[in-house]
């Protein structure tokens, strides 16, 4: 099954994801382990693991003859990225109003 | 009351001129972008922004009128990312125009990104990701 790329918003957007993010942020966690929280299927739990890890929120890693996810920084860089990237655009936008406005004062 | 991207600037306008600086299109274009505005509620416009190709943002900025007071307060919703079917950014902008002495406080915030408020907080504080927890918790005033 194809799986679409997500960007960082999309990623967390989804519930069961969040709650992964959040059961890892306490420990890392095999996929079993994981799936069990979850009531749905355990290949859509992967697949939301999969989603994860390609956004960069998790790494998978070999550890014995287990696979266990663990969180990464990467994925959250990219939401503070994003905000950065808004909060810039309006501070610059509302600059350009001032400039505007402060000339059409000037010329009263 | 959480909040998150904010700005506040204060004009010696009232707010009746600076209402028309967000509400009418020609005056809007002249400092935020080129825009179709309506200030009617259920109007749907776009805007262009820079694109920002690392993340699959085309620049195109979908928005519909969500609420009007006139001369008070105005709010759009903010959508955008991959595609107009499938936005990843699902956000609302929100401008209150609050009277002072003889001008207008003007303050913006952007919000509502889907998923951020409750579960990125206890994320990044637990794994003691401390300089990204800082700065968008600032920015989003979750502390």
């Amino acid at each position: 099954m194809a799986i679409p790329t997500l960007d960082a918003f999309q990623v967390i957007a989804d519930p069961s994801r969040r709650q992964i993010l959040q059961l890892l942020s306490k420990d890392s966690l095999t996929i079993n382990s994981l799936a069990e929280n979850f009531e749905i299927s355990r290949p859509a739990v992967s697949k939301h693991i999969k989603v994860l890890n390609d956004a960069g929120f998790i790494s998978i890693q070999n550890i014995g003859r287990e696979r266990y996810c663990i969180l990464k920084q990467d994925g959250f860089k990219e939401l503070q990225e994003w905000i950065d990237y808004f909060d810039g655009f309006w501070f610059s936008k509302l600059k350009k109003l001032e400039i505007l406005l402060n000339k059409k004062a000037n010329n009263k | 009351m959480q909040k998150e991207i904010k700005h506040q600037f204060t004009f010696s306008q009232s707010p009746e001129v600076v209402w028309e600086y967000l509400t009418k299109p020609e005056l809007l274009a002249q400092w935020l972008m080129p825009n179709d505005f309506k200030p009617i509620v259920g109007h749907k416009f776009q805007l262009s922004a820079k694109p920002k190709l690392k993340f699959d943002f085309d620049g195109k900025i979908y928005c519909e009128v969500l609420e009007i007071v006139p001369y008070k307060r105005l709010v759009y919703s903010w959508k955008g990312g991959l595609s107009k079917e499938n936005p990843s950014l699902n956000s609302i902008v929100i401008w209150t125009l609050t009277p002072n002495d003889n001008g207008t406080i003007l303050t913006l915030e952007h919000k509502g990104f889907k998923g951020m408020k409750n579960y990125l907080a206890y994320i990044i504080m637990n794994k003691g990701w401390v300089k990204i927890g800082k700065r968008l918790f600032k920015q989003l005033n979750l502390g």
